[in-house]
């Protein structure tokens, strides 16, 4: 029994709404108030609150739990527009209740009158109780859905993806198979054979005061028809793209977690990685390929002081003459395999071709007026007076008209 | 006989066998993207080298069968753990890489709270300290056109959504396995 008067109730709640609201909260989220916070939020906001928490009957203690009453979790649930989502099965009673209700309407159409307005009094309730617990469910899960997209609770890729699939198996899904329009089964189709039923009582039935109840429950149902419509296609239209939006999106995620969790990074042999071109080294066109080239050249390319003759040595008897090979590589372009043209020439002014020779002569190649195209093979080549074995690319020479 | 070649030649064979992405709506993405040269370009890269030039409305490159793994393994973990970060953050990871500036410290924020991928993250040595992520940024991604230096931040080019592409894959091949 209460003794406090209403409105000193109600100037309660509006003094010490945001503590409310913060149980309100947590209650939610635990089905019940933790002792510990409990105490907390009292000291916060005032020992003293604590007598009136309990005498207006806002928070009961059931087994060392505390709740919200339910009556008062209700008005906090709707004046804060949070409802938690019901169950499929707790939407479904309804269906049952109506049905049933419908079956017992038309079953005694004809015996006690009070009977048939009770039940017809009744059915309307069931059916606004009906609606007003899907709407509150679709609005709710689709703040749910909204926050896991944003991911409020900042959760992990894995539980995120769990729950999303877990809103669809085991609310979304099974609350729009009882709506669904499309199915004849469902309670929007129960509604409409109701619907039938009822505009023909209301015209027909030879009772006026029964004719105005069944009046009362075909435009009752007439609204619920369109809000159940309504309500199907925001489940249709927003609610289920919207998850499987969280879904598709993380299919990305989902790939990726398939790359990090199942060892495809590490072992990369064995397992596929994503295509990304490798930089040839010997690549004639590669940025580096001159660079490179030029470098190794050089470490055999002589200097030219080293040809100056001295008497007593057997000297060497070719000179590289840098003029007279450019002029001669260019009255021979194109030269479809550099080496062969390279001995060819110098074996015309000297038998004894040598390795170093051949390194000599190479340095044409970096004549700008001349442009090199890597034929992609390389060939084995014995220089014989120097027994050298060497791997040489097969360099086409033509003329560069840039 | 004389082979007449497209415009920029060689600056595009050039570019594509540095490994490099060709990002539109760049002259050389435009020149490639022409019909008769995308013709021309299939065929010269799998004629001339054997690779495929693949051509995409974002982007154009080069793969061969011999492709750079390791480097590819870098890019792909260091975009993986980005991308579940933000995600984690609450913001829409595509939009982000697709849109948004980064810089280092917030590379570096993400990385280093990011607890699920630790293990990865220290083993990788490409991923693991503040100068190598630097490095893969900077040297080896900006090198591939894979993001764009802006000031002192930089940019994922359309070129980062191969890995997004190929995470989708994966979940094509784990479920035909």
């Amino acid at each position: 029994m209460i003794k406090a008067e209403p409105k000193t109730i109600l100037y309660f709640i509006y003094q010490h709404f945001d503590l409310l609201k913060e149980l309100f909260t947590a209650q939610s989220k635990n089905n019940s108030i933790d002792y510990n916070f409990l105490n907390n939020e009292i000291e916060k906001y005032g020992k003293e609150i604590e007598k009136q928490l309990f005498e207006y009957h806002i928070l009961k203690i059931i087994n060392d739990e505390y709740q919200i009453t339910d009556i008062y979790y209700n008005l906090f649930e709707f004046i804060l527009q949070q409802f938690k989502p019901l169950l499929p099965e707790e939407i479904e009673k309804y269906v049952q209740s109506i049905s049933q209700l419908f079956f017992k309407i038309k079953e005694d159409i004809i015996k006690d009158k009070n009977i048939l307005i009770d039940r017809i009094d009744s059915l309307t309730n069931e059916i606004d109780k009906f609606l007003s617990q899907v709407k509150n469910n679709t609005a709710s899960l689709l703040i749910k859905s909204k926050e896991l997209k944003a991911n409020i609770e900042s959760i992990d890729y894995q539980e995120k993806i769990h729950k999303a699939s877990f809103w669809i198996e085991y609310y979304i899904i099974p609350l729009n198979k009882i709506i669904d329009v499309q199915n004849s089964e469902s309670i929007y189709n129960l509604l409409l054979k109701i619907s039938e039923y009822t505009n023909d009582k209301r015209m027909n039935y030879n009772d006026e005061n029964i004719r105005l109840k069944f009046e009362r429950l075909y435009n009752r149902l007439k609204h619920t028809l369109v809000d159940v419509r309504l309500q199907s296609e925001i489940l249709v239209n927003e609610l289920i793209p919207l998850i499987e939006r969280i879904k598709t999106e993380n299919s990305i995620l989902k790939g990726m977690h398939i790359y990090l969790s199942k060892g495809y990074w590490h072992h990369i042999k064995d397992k596929p990685q994503c295509k990304i071109f490798k930089k040839q080294r010997d690549s004639i066109i590669s940025k580096d390929f001159a660079l490179t080239t030029k470098e190794y050249f050089e470490q055999f390319q002589q200097e030219e002081d080293i040809f100056i003759n001295e008497d007593k040595h057997q000297f060497n008897d070719w000179i590289f003459d840098k003029v007279k090979y450019k002029e001669r590589i260019l009255e021979s372009l194109p030269i479809d395999d550099f080496f062969e043209w390279s001995i060819n020439e110098i074996k015309s002014d000297y038998k004894g071709f040598n390795t170093s020779n051949y390194f000599t002569i190479v340095s044409l190649l970096f004549e700008k007026d001349l442009n090199i195209e890597y034929q992609q093979k390389y060939k084995n080549i014995i220089i014989e007076n120097d027994n050298t074995e060497l791997k040489i690319p097969v360099l086409k020479i033509t003329k560069n008209e840039n | 006989m004389k082979i007449n070649y497209p415009e920029h030649h060689y600056e595009i064979v050039k570019t594509l066998l540095d490994g490099k992405f060709i990002l539109f709506p760049g002259k050389l993405y435009k020149i490639i993207s022409e019909q008769e040269n995308k013709e021309f370009y299939i065929d010269f890269f799998k004629e001339s080298f054997g690779y495929e030039l693949k051509v995409e409305t974002e982007y154009i490159y080069l793969i061969s069968d011999n492709t750079d793994e390791k480097t590819s393994r870098d890019i792909m973990i260091f975009i993986s753990i980005l991308a579940f970060e933000i995600d984690k953050e609450g913001k829409n990871f595509i939009e982000e890489l697709n849109n948004s500036l980064f810089n280092l410290e917030r590379i570096n924020q993400y990385f280093e709270n990011s607890h699920s991928w630790n293990d990865i993250i220290k083993e990788n040595k490409q991923i693991s300290s503040r100068e190598s992520r630097k490095s893969l940024i900077y040297n080896t991604m900006l090198k591939r056109n894979l993001i764009e230096k802006i000031g002192e931040s930089f940019q994922f080019t359309k070129a980062h959504k191969v890995f997004l592409d190929f995470a989708l894959e994966l979940i094509e091949k784990e479920k035909n396995e």
